[in-house]
C-alpha cells in the first residue's frame, strides 16, 4: 500500500514539489495505479519462465559510426541553451 | 593504538570501441559539444537501445584477464536518479546479472586483491558548472563503461597504487581501454575505512568519488586516513558519506548530505534482452587474449633469464615486451637485448608516455642483427653501445657503422703491444695490482680499450695482462 510518505519520497527522488493540498489525491491515485497494476499478481504463473518472457536474447549490433545527429537538432528541444550546450539555470 | 586501512575499488574504465554503448554515435573524445549525439543517447522518450556486440566482447575480455567467471545469462538495469548528466534519469548498468563475477588482482608482494564483479555500463554526459548554471554535454553519455568492482582487500595506500597501476596495466595489454586518467578514461572510487591493527571487524567507511590521478587517489587516501584515525582517537565517530577530494587544498569534504541519501531503486531494463553467451564462445575469447603481463613478466624471468626488475620494466608496457620479444629472436643470451632497452633506449625516451608509445627508430630487427654480431664475437660490447647509439639516432641498420675491419677483430700481435704499452704507462696501477689489489688492473684495461677504440675483447686483454704482470 503506497502511503504518503512514499510519495513524499518519490516526490523528492524525481524533484518534483507537490504542494500540500494535493497530496491526499495524489496518495489515492497512486495507490490506484498500483492496485491495477497487482491485478496481474491474480496470473496463474506456475512453472513459467518469467525472466526472458519473449525468448529473445543477445540482440546485438556492429561497432561501426553512423552519422550523429547535427547539433542544432540535438539542442532544438532543449528548454535553454547555450554555447551549443544544454542550459540547467540555477534554482532559485 | 596502531590503526590499518581497509580499502575497496570501484575503478570506471572507457571502453575503446569505436561507438557507443547503446547507438552507432562515435565514442572520440573532444569535438564539439554535442556533436556525437542522436536521439538515444540523449535518451529522447521512444527510442530504443541497441548493445554494441564489441562491449559485450571487451567486457568478457576484462573478466577473464582478472581471473572473474564469466555469467552465462547476464542483464541489464536500470539505475535511477535525478541530475543533469542524465538525460533519461536513469542510467543503463548491470546490478542483478552482471557480466563477470569474481576474480582478482595479483600484487608484487603476493597478496590477492580480489573483485566482487564487473558489470557494463553507459557513461553520463559531462557537466560544467559557472556561476551556478550548469552547461550540459551529451557526446560522453553513452559512452561504454566497464565498472570494476574490488573487495575491501587493500591494506596500504601502496597496495592502492599498486592495485591501479595493475588493473591500467592488464587493460592496455588487452587492448580495451587506453586508461588514460588525465582524459577521464579511467577514474576510481575510493572506500575508506580504519580498524585497529589486529580487528577483523570492518570499520563505517567514507567513500571518496571520481579520482582520475593515481597522485590523487594517494593522497586522498593518506588525508582520509588520518582523518578517520584523528576522529575516532579524539571520540568521535567516521560518519558514512559521499567525499569528494579537493587537490588544490589537499582535504576531503562531503558531496552530499544524508537527506537526500540515493535510493537508486533499480529494476531491469524492459528495452534490452538477455545477454547469452555460451561457454564456447568465453574460450574463444579467452583463446584470442594475448600474454598478460604478469605471466610475461614470469617467463622472462624464469626462462630468460631476465632479473626481476628488468623484466618488470620491460613488461610495463605492452609495445616495450613485444619489441624486446621480436629482438631476441633466436639469440642465446636475451638479456643483451634487455640491457640495450634499459640502459639505452629507455634514455632517448623521456616521458611515460613516450616509453609507453615506444616509437623508436631503430626497429627491433636491427637490434637483433646488432646482438646475433656481439654473440659471434665479431662486435666488441663497448663498440656496439657506441653503434647502438648511432642508430637510434638515425633509423639505419648497424652495419652502417660497422666497417669490415671493426668486424674482423684484432690481431693478436696487436693486442700484444696494446698489453705490453698499458703496463709500460701505468707503472703504479703495476705495482698495487701486485701488491694484491685486484682492481688496479682496471687501468690498465682502459687504456687498451681506448687505444683498441673498444675493438678489444676484454677478457682476452685482462687475461693477456695478467700474464704479462706475473
Amino acid at each position: 500500500m503506497i502511503t504518503r510518505e512514499d510519495v513524499e519520497n518519490i516526490a523528492l527522488l524525481s524533484k518534483l514539489f507537490v504542494p500540500e493540498e494535493e497530496m491526499d489525491s495524489l496518495t489515492e491515485s497512486m495507490q490506484e495505479i498500483v492496485r491495477f497494476a497487482d491485478t496481474i499478481n491474480n496470473a496463474d504463473t506456475e512453472g513459467v519462465e518469467f525472466d526472458n518472457i519473449n525468448n529473445l536474447s543477445n540482440v546485438l549490433r556492429e561497432d561501426e559510426v553512423k552519422p550523429s545527429y547535427p547539433s542544432e537538432e540535438i539542442l532544438k528541444n532543449a528548454p535553454e541553451q547555450a554555447e551549443e550546450h544544454f542550459l540547467v539555470r540555477k534554482h532559485a | 593504538m596502531k590503526y590499518e586501512l581497509v580499502a575497496g575499488f570501484e575503478t570506471h574504465i572507457e571502453l575503446g570501441t569505436n561507438t557507443k554503448i547503446f547507438c552507432s554515435c562515435s565514442t572520440e573524445f573532444g569535438g564539439e559539444p554535442n556533436s556525437h549525439c542522436c536521439p538515444v543517447c540523449i535518451g529522447l522518450p521512444g527510442t530504443l537501445p541497441v548493445l554494441n556486440k564489441k562491449v559485450v566482447e571487451y567486457g568478457v575480455m576484462a573478466g577473464l584477464a582478472t581471473n572473474g567467471k564469466i555469467a552465462n545469462i547476464s542483464k541489464m538495469d536500470r539505475k535511477n536518479y535525478c541530475y543533469p548528466d542524465l538525460s533519461k534519469a536513469y542510467q543503463i548498468s548491470q546490478l542483478y546479472a552482471p557480466l563477470s563475477i569474481g576474480g582478482y588482482v595479483q600484487l608484487s608482494n603476493g597478496r590477492k586483491i580480489r573483485l566482487h564483479h564487473i558489470h557494463i555500463e553507459e557513461d553520463a554526459g559531462k557537466l560544467i558548472h559557472n556561476h551556478g548554471d550548469t552547461y550540459v554535454d551529451y557526446n560522453r553519455g553513452g559512452v561504454p563503461l566497464i565498472e570494476i568492482v574490488s573487495e575491501p582487500d587493500i591494506r596500504s595506500i601502496d597496495e592502492a597504487r599498486e592495485y591501479v597501476e595493475k588493473l591500467q596495466q592488464v587493460m592496455r595489454y588487452i587492448g580495451i581501454s587506453d586508461c588514460r586518467m588525465q582524459e577521464g578514461s579511467m577514474r576510481c572510487d575510493v572506500n575508506i575505512s580504519v580498524r585497529p591493527v589486529g580487528s577483523e571487524k570492518l570499520g563505517t567507511r567514507t567513500e571518496i568519488k571520481n579520482m582520475n590521478s593515481i597522485t590523487f587517489i594517494t593522497k586522498a587516501m593518506e588525508y582520509e586516513f588520518e582523518r578517520q584515525v584523528d576522529l575516532i582517537e579524539s571520540g568521535g565517530q567516521v560518519v558514512q558519506e559521499t567525499l569528494r577530494y579537493d587537490d588544490a587544498t589537499n582535504t576531503t569534504s562531503s558531496m552530499r548530505s544524508k537527506e537526500d541519501a540515493h535510493d537508486y531503486r533499480y529494476f531491469r531494463d524492459p528495452d534490452l534482452v538477455t545477454i547469452s553467451i555460451t561457454d564456447e564462445e568465453i574460450e574463444e575469447i579467452r583463446s584470442k587474449l594475448p600474454e598478460l603481463p604478469q605471466q610475461k613478466c614470469e617467463r622472462y624471468i624464469d626462462e630468460l633469464e631476465i632479473p626481476p626488475a628488468d623484466a618488470s620494466q620491460l613488461t610495463k608496457y605492452r609495445n616495450i615486451s613485444e619489441y624486446f620479444d621480436k629482438a631476441i629472436d633466436g639469440l642465446k643470451k636475451p638479456k643483451t637485448v634487455s640491457n640495450f632497452i634499459i640502459s639505452q633506449i629507455f634514455r632517448t625516451l623521456r616521458t611515460e608516455e613516450d616509453k609507453e608509445a615506444f616509437a623508436v627508430k631503430t626497429t627491433p630487427e636491427q637490434l637483433n642483427e646488432l646482438c646475433k654480431l656481439i654473440e659471434d664475437g665479431k662486435v666488441q660490447n663497448n663498440l656496439a653501445k657506441s653503434v647502438l647509439d648511432k642508430m637510434l639516432e638515425s633509423g639505419k641498420p648497424c652495419t652502417e657503422y660497422i666497417t669490415e675491419e671493426d668486424m674482423a677483430g684484432l690481431d693478436d700481435d696487436l693486442v700484444e703491444k696494446l698489453c705490453k704499452d698499458a703496463i709500460a704507462n701505468n707503472p703504479k696501477a703495476v705495482e698495487q695490482y701486485k701488491a694484491g689489489k685486484e682492481k688496479a688492473i682496471m687501468a690498465c684495461m682502459g687504456y687498451v680499450m681506448k687505444n683498441s677504440k673498444g675493438k678489444a675483447n676484454a677478457q682476452d686483454v685482462l687475461a693477456k695482462i695478467k700474464s704479462l704482470i706475473s
